[in-house]
């Protein structure tokens, strides 16, 4: 039961993850802070999570990663969309949409 | 895309560690620092904002691990850990280790000598270039049965002037060369060569040069190459040899060349003289010569076939009388020069991967037998988060561990195993047969040991690894959670034990008893105490036919007074030695035929004195005698056969037979004595009808000497070589041998079969009692305290005692049956190894059938003896 609930969320992650970086590339950090601002500070990720997240999603070839210098110049890993990464941001966004609309269409049914 | 990333991630986590954590480290440093700047930028204190970014980080071991283990890190280490956990846990077994490793040693030992010997036949490259091009030339005569003979020289030419599908052919016919000057006279092996051969077989000489085709012709034979061992041993490797005079067969030879090391053509040749024949005198019925050519580039050995076979309809069209009925076959060069051995190699090597499965199964069951007292262990392993991945790679790394060792002291035994097998061998190995454990050795080696641990690790890991936690907590580790899948497995591989060995065993005993039928045979002759020798004069020397029969006339004649010979003797070919000579026969008033269909017949030249040294029975007439000289009436003695065949119930004395082509126009022969039958060319089947001539009317250089002896024969060696010497003193002496081991020799082949089949099927036996003997101690353990209840139930010792052996026989019954249909399909592939024994020899079956049950009652007894003696009060507390 518990897998299952884990699962969804992990999902749900990786879709946040891919969607933040499908506007250009990103270090973990910068990760965080654009899902919080996309969500209008309503998502806050957690580090703990983001990390081993990215690492599965950069395994999947979803994204890839390269070390390069953040505006202070300090040096930072970046994370980058792949083509593989942005069809699979496609399917994961039609298929939550598919799922929010199954949802409410249960909710109003009386 | 993915695969190669994982590839990538993975390869970095295996070699380089350090530098994933590395990476891996920074990066979270660099994200707690721009999270500090940021709580700085809002206002914190340093130590605040420090201390604000790393606790919404969390626990950041944890994620570093995390994040390792995701990026594949810990592969290599995770293996090195099993490695490590293997070797502690066979150290303290080391008991079981020891059986096991030295049960995986014998199977695997004895596969590597099987493929190490079958490689060096087999898969070694020939000494050529491009050997897989070259192919040997025979004629056939189909219609009389015959599917190879050697080739006439005028058909050899016309081959040559006529194919397409040659690059060249050439023809060659070896020899024996008594080699004088520069130490002891020496009779070296050599080859007469057609002018192509060098570079049919694409070898130069490393001095000198090759034969010139004006030296290939009547008169040119005045040259000579060099072996390159020859040159070593004889001419200190002097590289101005080329050029000097050496003397063969009494003629001075110019060395013109030497081969580079390691080469030889034919077997064993080592001297090389022109071929240089002349077509008036070999005639297109002497079959005398070998033909090797080489396939031009893009043509295959069918296309050449049947060019040849065009060729050869040919030829028969323009030569009718000589031709009739001649083919030629074309056959790969390794193949032809491998002949039958291939075979009986594969066979044996079949033979030896049933040894390696039977100890794959023994091991399996010890495995199975452990993994039973591990079960706690592993329990524990597996309660303590575990996966049961983790556990069947565990398992199978022990196993693997195990058959390393295995293979390893399999190796060692194989090196001596090869010497062994190599001691026995009796006759000289071609030259291109190199034995000895190179790279392709070694890689089988490895293959089949890391296969072999796959194959009996696999099943009981798998046992092994199926923890039901709930099951074996509850019961605490008690020995019945050995549970009834186990029981099945083990009771199936004492089956399959049973029935490989049957195979072995029905395989050895077909073997061994079709050897013994082998020395029964009747040769024909009387071997003890008979002593032979070679004596070969060169022409040069004894260029007379009267010198010649005379040197055999004296020899005999001072051998024959020799204090301790009872009868002295020649013959022009000696029985079972490997040589022959054929000819064809017309018989006086029978239809005359083309040489296609005339019988061949065994054409023995002998002295007066030869039937009764060799102890061959006259049956009829007289033996031949010194008065059949020259000029007398020209007479011969036949065999029993031949008399029968074309006189039965007649006398075949005073016919006359006549040899050679039957237009030759040959004088006649009158029959004037009938002996007994010889096999001459085999053991194992009557092969050609005989015929003995006199010597003193076909005179020849060669011949071998035969002296029956009082005592043992070799004791005569000396006398005899000083013999010859006092007679001409230059002539060297060749292959002194009793005559028993010479036919010992014909048949080593048989007898090396018998041995290795006994050998194996000995392991095999043993192996497979052991191993009933494990599975049977084993489940009497396990029921010891269901025994127990039944004693004090009041079962008696008999009861229990028949209980467990009708166990163990149920098992064996049904292997043996399973093992007796297997063999019964197998064998029959060894048919054409066995002599007078089928390969479904019901004695044969029912014999090893008893044996097997036998020996595995007697595996089942001991303990079922031990299992009387449970005491049902210790069985019981056993609880």
């Amino acid at each position: 039961m518990t897998q299952t609930k884990a699962d969804l969320l992990q999902g749900t992650l990786d879709m946040l993850i891919l969607k933040a970086l499908s506007l250009g590339p990103l270090h973990g950090y910068g990760v965080i802070q654009r899902i919080r601002q996309m969500s209008e500070e309503m998502l806050e990720v957690e580090q703990g999570s983001l990390y081993p997240a990215l690492y599965r999603i950069e395994q999947r070839g979803w994204v890839s990663s390269k070390w390069g210098t953040n505006e202070t110049g300090r040096r930072a890993k970046f994370y980058s969309l792949t083509a593989a990464g942005r069809r699979q941001l496609e399917a994961e966004e039609a298929s939550w949409d598919r799922l929010v609309l199954a949802v409410a269409k249960v909710r109003r049914a009386t | 895309m993915r695969g190669f990333n994982v590839l990538k991630s993975r390869l970095r986590a295996l070699f380089g560690r350090e530098s994933v954590l590395r990476d891996i480290d920074e990066e979270l440093r660099a994200h707690v620092e721009m999270e500090e700047a940021a709580n700085l930028a809002r206002g914190m204190t340093p130590a605040e904002a420090r201390r604000a970014a790393l606790r919404s980080f969390g626990n950041l071991g944890s994620i570093r691990d995390a994040a390792y283990e995701i990026r594949g890190g810990g592969m290599l280490e995770t293996l090195w850990q099993d490695l490590r956990y293997g070797v502690r846990a066979l150290a303290k077994h080391r008991g079981f280790a020891a059986v096991a490793v030295v049960t995986l040693a014998l199977g695997i030992g004895a596969n590597s000598t099987i493929f190490s010997f079958a490689n060096g036949v087999l898969l070694r490259p020939l000494p050529y270039r491009q050997p897989e091009r070259l192919v040997m030339l025979d004629e056939t005569a189909p219609k009389r049965g015959t599917l190879s003979m050697g080739v006439s020289f005028p058909n050899f030419l016309d081959w040559r002037a006529q194919n397409r599908v040659f690059e060249e052919i050439a023809a060659y016919q070896p020899g024996s060369y008594a080699l004088v000057g520069g130490g002891e006279p020496e009779q070296i092996r050599g080859a007469r060569v057609s002018a192509g051969l060098f570079e049919v077989l694409g070898v130069a000489p490393v001095t000198g040069r090759t034969i010139l085709s004006e030296e290939d012709r009547p008169g040119g034979e005045t040259v000579v190459i060099l072996g390159h061992g020859l040159w070593e041993r004889r001419f200190g490797a002097d590289p101005r040899v080329v050029g000097r005079s050496v003397s063969l067969n009494n003629r001075p030879h110019t060395v013109v060349g030497v081969m580079p090391p390691g080469f030889r053509f034919p077997e064993v040749a080592d001297l090389w003289v022109p071929l240089a024949l002349d077509t008036q005198r070999w005639t297109r019925t002497d079959h005398g010569l070998s033909a090797v050519a080489r396939l031009k580039d893009g043509v295959t050995l069918e296309q050449a076939q049947a060019e040849m076979g065009a060729v050869a309809r040919r030829i028969e069209e323009q030569n009718p009388v000589t031709n009739e009925g001649m083919g030629v076959t074309v056959t790969d060069l390794r193949a032809g020069l491998v002949g039958d051995y291939r075979q009986s190699l594969l066979i044996l090597l079949g033979v030896v991967g049933f040894v390696l499965l039977i100890a794959c199964v023994n091991v399996a069951n010890l495995l199975l037998a452990r993994a039973s007292t591990r079960r706690k262990e592993i329990s524990i392993r597996a309660a303590l988060g575990a996966s049961r991945r983790r556990i069947f790679r565990q398992l199978i790394t022990e196993s693997l561990v195990l058959s390393a060792l295995g293979g390893a002291l399999g190796l060692a035994l194989a090196v001596w195993g090869l010497k062994l097998l190599l001691a026995s061998v009796p006759v000289e190995f071609p030259f291109w047969m190199q034995f000895g454990l190179d790279g392709r050795v070694v890689g089988f080696t490895a293959v089949v040991t890391l296969l072999t641990g796959a194959l009996f690790g696999a099943a009981p890991a798998l046992q092994a690894s199926k923890v039901d936690l709930n099951e074996t907590l509850k019961e605490g580790g008690r020995s019945a959670a050995a549970g009834a899948g186990q029981g099945r497995l083990r009771s199936l591989l004492v089956v399959v034990e049973v029935a490989l060995s049957l195979v072995l065993l029905v395989g050895a005993g077909l073997m061994m008893r079709s050897f013994l039928r082998l020395q029964q045979v009747d040769v024909g002759l009387d071997p003890r105490g008979v002593l032979t020798m070679g004596v070969s004069l060169p022409s040069a020397k004894y260029p007379e036919p009267e010198k010649q029969s005379a040197f055999f006339a004296q020899l005999v004649e001072r051998l024959g007074r020799l204090p301790g010979v009872r009868e002295a003797g020649a013959v022009s070919n000696l029985p079972l030695s490997g040589s022959r000579w054929g000819r064809s026969l017309t018989v006086e008033g029978r239809p005359v035929v083309g040489v296609g269909q005339a019988p061949s017949i065994n054409h023995c030249v002998v002295t007066p004195g030869y039937f009764r040294a060799m102890g061959i029975p006259l049956l009829a007439g007289r033996d031949l005698a010194e008065t059949d000289s020259k000029d007398a009436p020209k007479v011969t003695v036949i065999d029993e056969r031949l008399a029968r065949e074309y006189w039965p119930g007649e006398s075949a004395l005073g016919k006359r037979v006549r040899f050679g082509p039957p237009e030759a126009n040959e004088p006649w022969h009158t029959v004037v004595g009938v002996v007994g039958e010889v096999r001459h060319e085999r053991m194992d089947a009557a092969t050609r009808m005989s015929v003995y001539l006199p010597y003193r009317q076909i005179p020849l250089r060669g011949m071998t000497l035969a002296a029956r002896a009082e005592g043992d024969p070799l004791g005569l060696a000396a006398a005899a070589r000083e013999q010859v010497r006092a007679l001409d003193p230059d002539q060297p002496v060749t292959s002194v041998r009793t005559m028993e081991e010479v036919i010992s020799r014909a048949v080593w082949q048989p007898r090396l079969h018998a041995i290795l089949f006994g050998v194996f099927a000995a392991v095999a036996l043993a192996l497979a009692t052991v191993g009933i003997y494990g599975v049977m101690s084993y489940a009497v353990t396990q029921r010891t305290h269901e025994i127990g209840v039944r004693v004090a139930l009041g079962a008696r010792p008999r009861d229990i005692l028949r209980m467990v052996v009708r166990q163990g026989l149920a098992l064996t019954l049904v292997g043996v049956a399973v093992g007796a249909a297997a063999a019964f399909a197998l064998t029959r592939v060894m048919a054409s190894l066995l002599f007078e024994v089928s390969a479904a020899d019901p004695a044969t079956f029912a014999a090893n059938v008893v044996l097997l049950t036998l020996v595995s009652l007697l595996a089942c007894y001991v303990p079922a003896r031990r299992a009387t003696r449970v005491d049902p009060i210790t069985a019981l507390r056993y609880e």
